[in-house]
């Protein structure tokens, strides 16, 4: 068996010139430059779809803000309604929420983070934390409408009702919020505050939770946000009542800002689509100046160790 | 009574501490700070009077109601346990001055000592909680001595507390399952499960008849929800959450950066109730126009594609925050490479990038598709109640969330298999999305190791 050599390979310079090349590399920059026209389109896409939906409700809304809208409650009148009684109980399910929420959450990340045995039963809780966060919140309502008001029979249409199902859904919010923050904490400082004596729990709340609690706060107004815009598992525990008069505790029938939009949505006389994008105003103000409070803590408290 | 507890814990902490400090004064050195001994003392008054302040308002309600029933008066209600609930339940309004006017005269009877014997256990119940903060306050008191070493006892009640903290997540996990699971088992024992899983007829009825085709079929329902949420949603938002990924990760300049991302978090955070009133009255309508343009006879404004583009705009930020992720994880070397060997930008992304970081974005993608079959408002609101199965985008379907809210927010008998059909809807998308999450995060979990 002969071996044939194999022809040699004729190597010469590419003559980036040639107008075959030329036209090649014309066309790989035409398509980076579509490529990027079209990134840039995507882009402009999704934010002019914000930036119309905005200005869509603003000029729709911004007529049926007035006085009589923002301290009035609902009717059956269109130039009647109001915000304040739905605005009140917004304000009551969210103090529920974050009485419950908070501590909750902020102790059970402090108890995962700094010192859970890692074993099943600590797996089990993470895991159930972390599926919680992505369970849908209709769900959450469904179990509300089981535990809270027919097992328990607390008061339909409450705020204390709504209040417990929304702490159940930012719970797990916080939590991993929570968690992220501890870990941020260099252990250089447990280590320190240990070295002179501090007992564990001594450690966690005198230098962990101080320096970790601007990344709780921030997760915990994100959580928040989250909350007050929810409508799904409110409407399952009954908070989609006619109210007439604002209510006066947690216990009293309710309904909630996003709630009274998609009621006032359904409704067909014309006067309210005026108030309905009006009432849409009130609570994207509210929800912007939510975030924008958390992104300013999270620039200003953020601390690179 | 929480309000009075907090006042006594208060005063226990401040006799506490003041005692803890006379310690310093004496020769053996106490083992602990004068806050924990007072901490300590406040657990012990709080404690018990705590525990016993939240039973007390369940025992107190059966103890006068058994104490009624033995009053004369009790002797003139109806056998009937119905009616008797009715009119002990619109007494005790009347008691509590919540109800202004009762339906039977019997009612105002009972009010009167009703209200007497309210008093009387809340009296009851006052003095026994004084009585049990007194009897733990002595008994801590008695132990605060230097050698006591009180900080460890404090630090037990701390961890318990952090520890109950933590299995409230574990406890709600729990009571979605088993409620969803209680109610829908009450549902499949009327309505067979595989008429349910397989049947194509939707139109849910109060009374069910066995062996008949009672329109309990979800099928159309799973369709709906799966050709909004998974089909026409995930068309509009993975191309442009991908993009927009792309974008701002490799070409925008980092001050465009700074301003694109919190626009993007803003779309997220635009509440869902927002996007189905713009899709129900402002792209309706449009698609509607279209539609009739296109030829359809009797077009309606709520349509799968209206619920189905807004879903998909909702869920561009998660998309495109997930791809933004895997971009970034794949290592630096393998762009240098890339860019070394003479590729344009565009055809490392294409040829380099996408190719590495495809398993996380897959597993964004999953994750979306959970959010958006779960998602309600938007399709509450815009994609109708009528349940086809059709693939056109232009007509009217129905999702499983929207039969949630359908079937539980009508009447309100609870025990009829309408209301407990939502229920077993319910326990199906909680299979399912948990499902999809777990996959989801394992994809996302293996492809962080292959790089790592």
């Amino acid at each position: 068996m002969t071996i044939h050599a194999a022809p040699p390979v004729r190597l010469t310079p590419t003559d980036w010139r040639s107008s075959k090349m030329t036209s090649r590399i014309a066309r790989r920059y035409a398509a980076e430059r579509r490529f990027r026209l079209l990134g840039l389109g995507a882009v402009a896409l999704a934010t002019g779809f914000l930036a119309f939906l905005l200005i869509h409700m603003m000029s729709n809304g911004i007529s049926g803000l007035n006085w009589t809208f923002l301290s009035q409650s609902d009717a059956t009148d269109p130039a009647q309604v109001g915000i304040w009684g739905a605005f009140k109980g917004s304000l009551l399910t969210m103090v529920v929420t974050l009485v419950l929420s908070f501590p909750v959450g902020v102790l059970a990340a402090l108890y995962l983070e700094e010192y859970a045995p890692r074993n099943r039963w600590t797996d089990l809780i993470e895991v159930s934390i972390n599926n919680l966060a992505a369970v849908p919140s209709i769900i959450f309502g469904l179990l509300g409408l089981a535990i809270f008001l027919n097992t328990f029979h607390l008061p339909r249409s409450a705020p204390l009702v709504g209040g417990l199902t929304l702490a159940l859904m930012t719970m797990p919010v916080i939590v991993i919020a929570g968690r992220n923050a501890i870990k941020a904490v260099p252990p250089s400082i447990r280590d320190a505050a240990l070295g002179v004596g501090a007992s564990p729990v001594q450690v966690v709340f005198h230098h962990v939770l101080p320096l970790a609690l601007p990344g709780i706060l921030t997760g915990t107004i994100i959580g928040m946000a989250r909350a007050l815009g929810e409508t799904a598992p409110l409407l399952m525990i009954g908070m989609r009542a006619f109210i007439a008069t604002p209510p006066g505790g947690v216990t009293d029938p309710a309904t909630v800002l996003p709630v009274q939009i998609f009621l006032w949505s359904d409704e067909v006389s014309q006067g309210f689509v005026e108030k309905t994008s009006a009432a849409i105003i009130v609570l994207l103000a509210f929800l912007l100046a939510m975030n924008g409070l958390a992104i300013y803590l999270r620039n200003k408290f953020e601390k690179r160790w | 009574m929480f309000l009075m507890i907090a006042v006594m814990a208060f005063a226990a902490w401040l006799i506490g501490r003041s005692r803890a400090r006379g310690f310093s004064s004496t020769s053996l050195r106490p083992t602990a700070l004068p806050s924990h001994y007072a901490t300590f003392l406040a657990l012990c008054t709080a404690g018990p009077a705590a525990l016993f302040a939240a039973i007390w308002p369940f025992l107190s309600d059966t103890l006068v109601s058994r104490a009624i029933m033995g009053l004369p008066v009790a002797q003139k209600l109806p056998s009937a346990a119905i009616d008797r609930g009715a009119i002990l339940s619109e007494a005790r309004g009347l008691a509590d001055g919540t109800v202004e006017a009762a339906f039977n005269p019997l009612s105002y009877e009972l009010a009167e000592p009703i209200a007497e014997l309210s008093r009387q256990y809340a009296l009851i119940g006052t003095g026994l909680l004084v009585a049990l903060a007194a009897i733990g306050f002595s008994i801590g008191f008695l132990k605060l001595k230097p050698a006591f070493r009180a900080r460890q006892r404090v630090e037990a009640v701390v961890m318990l507390c952090l520890m109950l903290a933590s299995l409230v997540a574990l406890a709600t996990t729990f009571g979605i399952v088993a409620s969803l699971i209680f109610e829908a088992g009450r549902f499949f024992s009327m309505v067979p499960a595989t008429e349910f899983l397989f049947g194509t007829h939707w139109a849910p009825t109060g009374e069910v008849i066995a062996g008949q085709d009672n329109g309990f079929g979800a099928v159309p329902l799973f369709w709906g929800t799966i050709f909004i949420g998974a089909i026409i949603a995930m068309i509009v938002a993975v191309p442009l959450g991908v993009m927009v990924a792309i974008y701002l990760t490799q070409y925008a300049p980092s001050a465009v950066r700074a301003w694109l991302k919190p626009a993007l978090e803003m779309l997220a955070g635009v509440p869902t109730v927002v996007y189905g009133y713009f899709a129900a009255l402002t792209l309706g309508p449009v698609i509607r126009e279209w539609a009739l343009w296109l030829g359809m006879e009797n077009p309606t404004s709520e349509s799968a594609l209206t619920a189905g583009l807004v879903m998909g705009v909702m869920i561009i930020p998660l998309i495109s925050s997930m791809a933004d992720d895997s971009i970034a994880a794949v290592p630096q070397s393998m762009r240098d490479g890339s860019l070394a060997m003479g590729a344009t930008t565009s055809e490392t992304i294409k040829r380099v990038l996408i190719p590495a970081a495809l398993p996380g974005v897959v597993g964004g993608v999953l994750l979306a598709v959970s959010r958006a079959i779960g998602e309600t408002m938007i399709v509450v609101m815009a994609a109708g109640l009528a349940a086809n199965l059709t693939l056109n985008p232009l007509s009217s379907v129905t999702t499983v969330t929207t039969q949630i809210v359908q079937l539980l927010t009508g009447d309100q008998e609870f025990d009829s298999a309408k209301t407990l059909a939502a229920f077993a809807l319910g326990l199906v998308l909680f299979i399912v999305t948990l499902l999809l999450n777990i996959f989801a995060l394992r994809i996302v979990k293996k492809y962080r190791e292959a790089y790592d």
